[in-house]
């Protein structure tokens, strides 16, 4: 029954009804974007002033500097490994309810509790590991009281792990729920064929759970990528100031009012970021993954 | 995130249907593999971190004056939270407390509005709908702090002042939009379109089929929209921080503390803000339930 | 108001949602006021579209639809005064029995105790007082349908129209459900049209059975004529009940001619309803399943059978009040006879028999 060619009047109405997001997305996220990518090819006055012209010198300022390399390394290397442990947690997790909890309601229940702490506050669940990971704080309490360690371990808080810590903390979540509507959709009588057919537990991980929950955790990777990339005040925290990524360096900029050299990098990052996402989508068709 | 809520008619059909069967990786009866075990301590252990941190904060804020950042607990008392309030340095936080409600309401609303206007237009293809779809995935992965210090610049441009209301309004619906219309695809996608059919057979107008039908059965999916549109406006600060103008919000104000403020009244500032998170969850994740049992369940066949 | 005309007539109706293929092509159709009429025929063939364009949930590409001497195309439904039973009911999940049936009173701007109580009324006729203030989702399928029946039936449309009523429910409900909506239509005295894709509910429901094909009405008829006197091949097939042969013809003798049969001497078929046949034309012809008599070789055939088709019998399955018969009579086409239960087991037969497959000359039918 559908239609290759829309008539015009659902295209109309397709339009009416999206208009008012249009409206929001237009001035408040292509024209911020596009400031910004104007912004890059400006100089400035070093107090916050911009003069309109077009010169790459911010490109080149950027590219040029040393810190830059370091900065997309350590972002990477927080990626990585935020992605991984996410995807870890978040997979098994999902697993274990969709396979293993054989109350519906039960699951759905355990299932609203991993999700409520997204409703809540990022910072306050970020700070929340000062007295846990602290010189003093329980963690280190513990290890001495059972004789681990003599010294407090100072790597625990402020350091990179701290840094990884909390992302996994925050992002964990965004792979459990695509990879948990992905697995719940997978029908469980293919897996009772699966045993009939005399396939072990690993093989139906292997040969079906996995391959079927690949949309989810594409999505999910969406997710947990963009977020670890764009972030700063997590890095700018639980490091201590002893990380920076790309955006925390973007961050210090704009505080210098450096806004050419940050908008540069943002431009930067924005397209690796495009890069990586656009590489993602090749291998899932997002809007049919979200809308089915 | 999008189907949190929505998913829960379905997996009430999937209970019925699901046959009693000694054939899957974990039977539904008789002993249970040795993986269950290994998977539920994980997954207890994900639990505990993901909550223990959380619990933390909200004991060691109920210290009294001598209380550090750290356990052990000294005292009990509820010095910090009205140190918190009263307190100079640690800022205007009753202040900054009222502007994040009203605005996290006012974003609930429009986000509320838009999305469900979206989710309608959404479910029929037309002309250009990818470059809308994509322009949303756009704003949701988009690093928060360069689009807002693209809209400060905006306003600046354009000779705008920004503020709470205005610049920072517009970065938040930024972030809430795309979740709340992505919440509202999966629940459209259980709203069988014969309903709309049926209303316009019955004589229905386009706006009494919106009115008396549509909206009242997607009630509890736009009730999630609204927890989604509350919840991530009221905790928002990566976009709010380049936009919100002289006047800070509430996770700007805890920002700050978190740079500055080393006592336990930066917890106390935590207790009271989940505090208020948990009531609109709990309020939202309470209407909805109460909204599919009336509708689906009781005497079934 | 009930005295305006559901008389129904389709002229040229065409629908191409594609603007290649037509999804029902150049359809005319005539339908009385106040009679049963049933579409039938395989998924795909057009025939809910054709509800739907009489609905007015979908415009025509080409040609007229009048009802009562109007023609309707491009009007709202409840402007046709007609009203449609969804498959799946389509009731609104989050209202109860009573504003579901109050539902079209209610987007009239009928007050809160006038639509109710115009909705109880409706409620006693299609007996589920007691369910009055339950939500859909707490009714069986059987109750749902009544409630659907009834929130159609309130708009007083002149024409109801119903897709698919019957698929949701149960063989046995499906039984009830079809005596219970052929009492609401005689209880109404309006025009029903139902589509389906099952014969027997066709028949034994429709003053007229349209048969369609590829968007193309087959043969539009009573019950009885579209099911013993099937126009050609596709009817004689899809509604059942007929073996068909084909073959050249032989000899055209007076009121008979021949059809060549490799096996046998030919089957002689009576000329009535097809005139113009001649030597050498290529010819179908169907014969009744339960006309089909079997008789063991060498014995007497019985009276007025002048064919008779050697045959081995393939299969054996007993249906209850008969047994179906399975034969390799003719090689391309399936040959099946339908023997009453006592007759078969005075004298059973075992697989791999020969019989002779026989029937009254007059009882085959020429196709075209």
């Amino acid at each position: 029954m559908q239609s290759s060619q829309t008539p015009p009047r659902a295209n109309l109405a397709g339009w009416l009804y999206v208009s008012p997001l249009v409206l929001v997305l237009v001035p408040f996220f292509v024209a911020p974007i596009l400031v910004v990518l104007a912004a890059s090819f400006f100089a400035t006055d070093g107090f916050g002033g911009l003069t309109p012209g077009f010169t790459l010198a911010s490109y080149v300022e950027v590219l040029h500097s040393a810190l830059t390399l370091k900065l997309y390394l350590a972002t990477i290397k927080f990626s990585v490994l935020t992605w991984i442990f996410t995807l870890i947690i978040g997979f098994f997790v999902a697993y274990f309810l969709v396979f293993h909890v054989r109350n519906q309601l039960l699951a759905i229940g355990l299932f609203l509790l991993c999700t409520v702490p997204f409703w809540t506050s990022n910072i306050i669940r970020m700070i929340s590991w000062i007295p846990l990971l602290g010189k003093e704080g329980l963690i280190n309490q513990a290890l001495m009281a059972l004789g681990v360690i003599r010294q407090p371990l100072e790597v625990l808080l402020f350091s990179d792990l701290a840094v990884v810590i909390a992302y996994v903390h925050q992002l964990t979540i965004f792979m459990i729920v695509p990879i948990f509507n992905s697995m719940a959709r997978i029908d469980k009588k293919l897996i009772e064929a699966a045993i009939d057919a005399g396939a072990s537990r690993f093989d139906i991980m292997r040969l079906i759970v996995v391959p079927m929950s690949k949309s989810g955790i594409a999505l999910g990777t969406i997710f947990v990528v963009s977020i670890v990339m764009g972030d700063f005040f997590v890095v700018k925290v639980m490091s201590g100031g002893g990380s920076a990524s790309v955006v925390s360096a973007f961050y210090e900029d704009v505080g210098v009012l450096q806004y050419p050299t940050a908008a540069a990098s943002a431009v930067l990052l924005t397209l690796v970021l495009v890069a990586i996402v656009s590489l993602i989508l090749r291998t899932v068709d997002i809007r049919q993954e979200i809308t089915r | 995130m999008s189907a949190v809520l929505a998913d829960m008619p379905k997996t009430e059909a999937t209970k019925t249907v699901a046959p009693a069967t000694t054939k899957a990786i974990a039977p539904s009866r008789g002993e249970r593999p040795r993986t269950f075990y290994v998977l539920a301590t994980l997954f207890a252990l994900y639990v505990l971190a993901l909550y223990g941190p959380m619990f933390c904060i909200y004991i060691l804020s109920f210290q009294d004056i001598r209380g550090g950042l750290v356990f052990p607990m000294k005292g009990t008392s509820l010095h910090w939270f009205v140190d918190l309030f009263t307190q100079v340095r640690t800022g205007d936080v009753k202040g900054s407390f009222d502007r994040s409600i009203k605005l996290a309401v006012i974003v609930t609303v429009i986000t509320v509005v838009v999305s469900f206007l979206a989710g309608l237009g959404f479910r029929k293809r037309f002309r250009g709908d990818t470059v809308v779809f994509y322009m949303m995935i756009g704003s949701l992965v988009a690093p928060g702090l360069v689009l807002g210090l693209g809209t400060g610049l905006l306003f600046q441009a354009l000779g705008l002042n920004a503020s709470w209301y205005t610049s920072a309004l517009g970065a938040q619906l930024s972030w809430t939009l795309p979740f709340g219309v992505l919440v509202m695809f999966a629940v459209m996608s259980r709203f069988n379109h014969v309903w709309e059919e049926a209303a316009y057979d019955l004589g229905a107008s386009r706006w009494q089929s919106i009115r008396l039908v549509i909206i009242p059965v997607l009630a509890p999916g736009l009730v999630a929209v609204a927890l989604f549109g509350f919840t991530l406006s009221y905790d928002e600060f990566a976009r709010s921080l380049q936009t919100a103008g002289s006047l800070n919000t509430l996770p700007l104000e805890i920002w700050s503390m978190t740079l500055n403020v080393t006592s336990p009244s930066l917890y106390a500032l935590g207790t009271v803000t989940t505090i208020v998170s948990f009531i609109v969850i709990g309020a939202s994740l309470g209407s909805i339930v109460l909204i599919q049992n009336k509708r689906g369940s009781s005497t079934k066949g | 108001m009930k005295s305006d005309r559901g008389d129904i007539e389709l002229a040229g109706v065409c629908k191409s949602f594609d603007g290649v293929t037509n999804v029902v092509d150049g359809v005319n159709l005539k339908i009385a006021d106040g009679a049963y009429c049933c579409f039938i025929g395989p998924s795909g063939c057009g025939k809910t579209t054709i509800l739907r364009m009489i609905a007015g949930h979908e415009d025509p590409s080409a040609g007229e639809i009048v009802i009562g001497g109007q023609n309707v195309v491009g009007l709202a439904p409840v402007q046709r005064r007609t009203a449609m039973m969804f498959q799946s009911y389509a009731l609104f999940p989050h209202l109860s029995v009573r504003e579901n049936i109050a539902f079209a009173l209610r987007v009239r701007g009928l007050s809160k105790a006038d639509r109710l109580r115009a909705a109880d009324v409706m409620i006693e006729k299609v007996r589920l007082t007691q369910f009055a203030d339950r939500l859909p989702a707490q009714l069986s399928g059987g109750q749902q349908q009544r409630v659907a029946l009834a929130r159609a039936a309130i708009t007083e449309p002149r024409v109801l129209l119903l897709d698919e009523p019957l698929s949701a429910l149960d063989e046995q409900l499906r039984v009830q459900m079809r005596q219970e909506l052929r009492r609401m239509q005689q209880e109404l005295g309006i025009t029903f049209i139902h589509v389906t894709h099952t014969q027997l509910e066709a028949i034994a429901l429709a003053d007229l059975v349209v048969v369609m094909e590829q968007g193309k009405i087959k043969q539009a008829g009573a019950a009885r004529d579209v099911y013993a006197h099937p126009h050609d091949r596709y009817v004689a097939e899809f509604m059942g009940g007929q073996n068909v042969l084909s073959g050249r013809v032989e000899k055209v003798n007076g009121s008979c001619f021949t059809l060549a049969q490799a096996a046998s001497s030919g089957i002689e078929v009576p000329l009535q309803t097809r005139p113009s046949v001649s030597v050498g034309d290529q010819v179908d012809i169907a014969v009744r399943r339960d006309d089909v008599a079997l008789v063991r070789p060498g014995r007497e055939l019985p009276p007025g059978c002048t064919t008779s088709l050697p045959s081995r019998v393939l299969a054996i399955e007993y249906q209850g009040y008969f047994v179906k018969v399975m034969l390799d009579t003719v090689p391309d086409d399936a040959f099946v006879a339908y023997v009453p239960e006592k007759t078969f087991f005075a004298d059973p037969f075992t697989v791999g028999d020969v019989v002779m497959a026989t029937w009254a000359t007059g009882s085959a039918l020429p196709l075209a």
